[in-house]
């Protein structure tokens, strides 16, 4: 059947062309990092070493650091607060998110609430979550973690929730669909791209609470290196811990876009 | 109410939203196994009236009955398509065309062979596996077509089931389903907005008039089955049906 062929062939096409830029895009990427490192390197030399250390010098702190174990140790600590505080925000603002999504009470009841949270600039709230916490273990950078986590993925699981297609529930009610599997078919996968939205821009906000928390609350992890090693003026040390945070942002930033192409395969699409 | 042999009956049905009158003391009926076309200009009521045949939005006045009975709820014995075809965007093919009937409560193996039969049947053997992304226009449609066909409904609901479709793809699909109504005769509701469309199609033509919109006229088309596009529109009563319809929807336009 000639549809089917002219199918088949705009399919391999729409295939070639999601697939072969890719290559170039990394190739991009790359270089211009590599571009920055270089001049960089180059022109380093003419600061002052208290000031500006060049990347190879930060190579070498970075080499030491984890010969040492420092690095691991502040990482596996600032790690464990991260991951426990986007879990507990995950939770929690899921659920928010879907009751304040599909409840007309619920919404009225939180939105001003969640607006003025939103609105303070959560870093003011630290020396608070500090106190109540008694500055005492993980828990209150946890709590830190959870709090700049928790706003992007309430909002985003709500907006999700409250924008499913109208012709797909006006479907799903013709053919007499239980609430249940109205969830399950229509609304739990239309908000799934809203919801990793969220957690993307909740992974960046939540770095932010994990070294303001290790700043002015437990002074450990990886913004501990970063005091530790700026009081001392050890620039080259100081950008490791740094380099850490950026790299951790980028791996779980990609493990999330992973994690969409796995269960969202259908908004490949669009990209 | 209704003669026997009527499936659907609509009487004095009125449609309002806020101050404007979708359509009011609207009266048609549909016998066994017929299909009938509504036509009329956009703004008429065509698909609220038919929504409201499915029970998915109450009628301010008049009512609908299916086999007798007042429509309240979706029946089961009905299944609609939909002009924006409604597919499940994260569901592929198969499952999207399973919908219906898994919701119905088929057990597995009886919704496999449904399935697998009106996929065979809508020409979409091959593209179990696809999402509805990777399909064209007509290939979606036919999806919602053969996740209405899998209902095994008596009656079909179509609300402009190829009106987003380019012309070739539109014609292709009429062709297709005058196809599949040879081999399983539903009785049938076809909106549509297309002249030669509705004679096609239609055994019965219903013309509405403007918002509000009412019924200005029915239409029967004398032409034989089996039907294809071509022929029909080869058939010397063609032209003449076309002339009718045009002069009332014209008239509608002009008032």
């Amino acid at each position: 059947m000639t549809i089917r062929e002219a199918q088949a062939r705009g399919q391999t096409a729409a295939r070639r062309r999601a697939f072969r830029p890719q290559a170039t895009d990394w190739a991009v990427r790359l270089g211009a990092i590599a571009v920055v490192l270089a001049v960089w390197e180059f022109l380093a030399p003419s600061w002052n070493p208290i000031i500006i250390r060049p990347p190879s010098a930060i190579a070498v702190a970075f080499v030491e650091l984890v010969q040492t174990g420092e690095l691991q140790a502040a990482l596996g600590i600032s790690l464990r607060s991260f991951t426990a505080g986007l879990a507990i925000a995950l939770v929690i603002g899921m659920f928010l998110g879907i009751v304040t999504g599909r409840s007309r009470i619920a919404f009225n009841a939180l939105d001003p609430l969640v607006s003025a949270l939103y609105s303070v600039p959560s870093v003011a709230l630290i020396p608070l979550i500090g106190f109540v916490f008694k500055f005492q273990g993980d828990a209150p950078r946890v709590a830190a973690v959870a709090l700049f986590c928790v706003f992007p993925i309430l909002i985003n699981t709500q907006q999700g929730v409250r924008n499913v297609d109208r012709g797909l529930l006006e479907v799903a009610r013709a053919f007499n669909s239980s609430e249940r599997r109205l969830w399950t078919d229509v609304i739990v996968p239309s908000a799934l791209p809203f919801v990793l939205a969220g957690i993307r821009l909740a992974i960046g906000r939540g770095l932010i609470g994990m070294i303001v928390a290790e700043f002015f609350i437990g002074l450990v992890g990886l913004g501990y290196l970063i005091i530790q090693y700026g009081n001392v003026f050890r620039i080259d040390k100081m950008f490791v811990p740094v380099i850490t945070v950026a790299l951790l942002g980028i791996v779980s930033m990609g493990l999330v876009q992973w994690l969409e192409g796995r269960v969202a395969p259908w908004l490949r699409r669009e990209q | 109410m209704g003669s026997v042999g009527e499936r659907i009956v609509v009487e004095g049905a009125c449609k309002r939203y806020g101050a404007v009158t979708v359509f009011e003391d609207l009266a048609l009926s549909v016998r066994d196994g017929e299909t009938v076309c509504i036509l009329g200009p956009s703004g008429c009521g065509k698909t609220t009236l038919l929504r409201a045949m499915h029970a998915l939005i109450p009628l301010d006045d008049g009512r609908i009955l299916i086999d007798g009975h007042s429509v309240t709820s979706p029946r089961r014995n009905v299944a609609m398509v939909f002009q924006h075809f409604g597919l499940m965007p994260w569901k592929r093919v198969r499952s999207n065309i399973a919908y219906g009937v898994e919701l119905a409560g088929l057990d597995g193996g009886q919704a496999r062979d449904r399935v697998a039969k009106y996929t065979e049947m809508v020409g979409l053997r091959g593209f179990e596996d696809h999402y509805p992304y990777q399909l064209s226009g007509g290939m979606q449609q036919r999806v919602g077509l053969a996740r209405a066909l899998a209902m095994e409904p008596d009656i079909l609901l179509m609300d402009e089931p190829f009106g987003s479709l380019d012309a070739q793809t539109r014609e292709i699909l009429q062709d297709e389903l005058l196809r599949i109504h040879a081999l399983v005769p539903h009785t049938m509701v076809f909106i549509t907005h297309s002249i030669e469309e509705a004679i096609a199609i239609g055994d019965r033509i219903v013309v509405l008039s403007a918002r509000p919109g009412t019924v200005r006229e029915i239409i029967a088309v004398d032409i034989p089955r089996p039907r294809t596009v071509d022929s029909v529109i080869k058939h010397p009563r063609f032209v003449d049906l076309r002339d009718r319809c045009w002069r009332l929807l014209r008239e509608n336009a002009a008032a």
